[in-house]
């Protein structure tokens, strides 16, 4: 580039900086709603991504559980196991012997029901296959849950499988899921209307404070087209006024966010849920990626407006 | 330097009344011109069509070896910075100091702060403004600000200057200085098209005069022919 592209290029930042300044109470106006609309936009963002999180971490909690005959031999067993394994949504597949069961429904009814352990060991009556073996499936996709009682119950399957049971009767852990899912949704929609309307605001105040500076600047502009000043020149300083105010507003949208990340994060990131989603959110590199969209979009936002003004007010189509 | 061949130009077609009609002008390189004509006969519409504000709807129009017809859009910035201007209203900006209105021309092609600060206070020293740099336009007279205009106009050293009524706001003397700088400018070399209503100024310059009425071209006298009024009316 040449000194003299430099220069031109140094002045109409300068002009665009001093502008910014001059419409001190439009800046701020402007500023204030983009600011609010990129906050809605960021945490639309982070909250999208906890629930996820949330979510996923509590679907390991709901398992599918495939009771097994009697008397099924162990090599029968591995080989269904290992074909489960080979499903792409299952994370994991553990044995549960009888004994296992066992020793599992003691520890989870000694204290609140002991009477059903009872009804276990008569039932058993010291043979231990009172309870059936079984297999626990892991998934990472709930909507594909079924998908293991279809393949469980494949005939081949039909001498090893007694029962399939998909945890619908956990219903503690699907109703923390079914409810986070829907605040997901709830999460998303009321974000893009809210950050959608704001965005609009915010361009309508950008529009009308580009328009104001080229009102402003009418006489200088029509002498600067006389005595020979290029369109670019005359444009570039309505647009990088504008882009400045989405530069500001990503600035602040980003630290107003990462203040409610840290403040309420770090309280909660103590829980399972929130742990993985706090971690990712608080590394360096994604601060900075953060910071930069949200800054790419207060500018995407800025000189939009700006060049609807300009299209609009500031004439220069006929030279 | 400036060849209008059969220039026409009309801006509302529905009404068929012409701003300017079939006009024939031939200005040499360093040549002085007046323009005279009552008001609305075209003169500021000849001087548009220079600067390309408007643009003719027949005719040919070279300057300075510009073909106007084959000139794009986005030549125009290049064009006007080669022909400098001056208007009756000044067109000053009011919050800029004498320095920065001048210096306002040559930042927008991109000149150094260096450059400037050499550049403005020897084209203030034509003008005879040296002194006044730090004044907004608003504690100038009349004649200092058509001045700071002049400067403005002149400080790219353009080849032509285009004067539009400069001395129309302005009291006889501060006419007359006016008409002085743009004598001593045309001297350095700088072809000078003036249009002007002051019948004295016309007389007592002597240059070449060019009379438009109606649109038209009504005479074109060297400077010993024109005798004021009975030159306009022929």
């Amino acid at each position: 580039m040449s000194s003299r592209k430099l220069i031109m290029l140094g002045r109409v930042f300068r002009t665009g900086f001093v502008n910014l300044f001059r419409n001190a109470w439009l800046t701020i106006a402007a500023t204030v709603v983009m600011v609010v609309a990129l906050s809605i936009i960021l945490l639309a963002v982070v909250l999208n991504m906890t629930a996820n999180n949330a979510i996923d971490e509590l679907a390991l909690d709901l398992k599918a559980e495939i009771y097994l005959n009697d008397n099924v031999s162990e090599d029968a067993v591995a080989q269904f196991r290992s074909g489960l394994a080979q499903l792409d949504f299952v994370v994991g597949t553990d044995y549960i012997s009888p004994e296992d069961a066992k020793r599992s429904l003691t520890e989870t009814f000694k204290d609140d029901q002991p009477e059903l352990i009872e009804v276990f060991v008569l039932a058993d009556n010291g043979e231990g296959d009172a309870l059936p073996a079984s297999i626990r499936v892991t998934v990472d996709d709930l909507e594909r849950m079924p998908e293991v009682k279809d393949y469980a119950e494949t005939s081949e399957y039909a001498g090893i499988v007694e029962e399939v049971s998909l945890g619908k009767d956990d219903s503690s852990a699907q109703e923390t899921i079914d409810k986070a899912a829907a605040g997901q949704k709830y999460v998303n929609t009321g974000s893009i209307i809210a950050a959608g309307v704001l965005s609009l605001v915010a361009i309508m105040i950008i529009f009308n404070t580009i328009r104001m500076a080229i009102y402003t600047r009418r006489d200088e502009i029509r002498i600067m087209k006389l005595i020979g000043a290029t369109p670019d020149y005359i444009r570039a300083p309505f647009l990088i006024e504008a882009s400045l105010y989405g530069v500001l507003a990503g600035l602040i949208s980003s630290g107003v966010v990462y203040s409610l990340v840290f403040f309420y994060g770090g309280r909660l990131s103590n829980a399972a849920e929130f742990a993985q989603t706090y971690a990712f959110f608080t590394q360096p590199r994604i601060i900075i990626v953060m910071t930069a969209c949200a800054i790419m979009t207060g500018v995407l936002i800025g000189s939009f407006s700006s060049m609807l003004a300009m299209e609009k007010h500031l004439k220069l189509k006929h030279w | 330097m400036i060849l209008l061949d059969r220039v026409s130009k009309q801006y509302d077609k529905k009404t068929n009344k012409a701003a300017l009609e079939r006009i024939n002008l031939h200005v040499e390189a360093k040549e002085f011109v007046v323009i005279v004509g009552p008001s609305g006969a075209g003169k500021s519409t000849l001087l548009k069509l220079l600067t390309r504000e408007e643009k003719p709807t027949s005719g040919k129009i070279i300057v300075g070896g510009i073909d106007y017809e084959k000139l794009r859009d986005k030549d125009v910035p290049y064009l006007r910075r080669k022909i400098g201007v001056v208007f009756q209203d000044f067109k000053l900006l009011e919050t800029r100091t004498v320095f920065e209105n001048v210096a306002f021309a040559l930042e927008i092609v991109g000149m150094s702060g260096k450059e400037i600060r050499h550049t403005v206070p020897k084209v203030l020293d034509i003008v005879g403004l040296r002194g006044k740099e730090n004044n907004l336009p608003p504690e100038l007279s009349g004649g200092e600000r058509q001045r700071v205009a002049i400067a403005r106009a002149i400080v790219r050293q353009p080849k032509i200057l285009i004067a539009d009524e400069p001395t129309g706001n302005l009291d006889p003397k501060h006419a007359w200085d006016v008409i002085r700088v743009l004598e001593k400018i045309n001297q350095y070399g700088t072809t000078v098209l003036l249009t002007t209503h002051n019948t004295e100024i016309v007389n007592k310059l002597k240059r070449r005069v060019v009379t438009i009425q109606g649109g038209k071209l009504s005479s074109d006298k060297a400077r010993s022919d024109y005798h004021g009024k009975q030159a306009v009316v022929r």
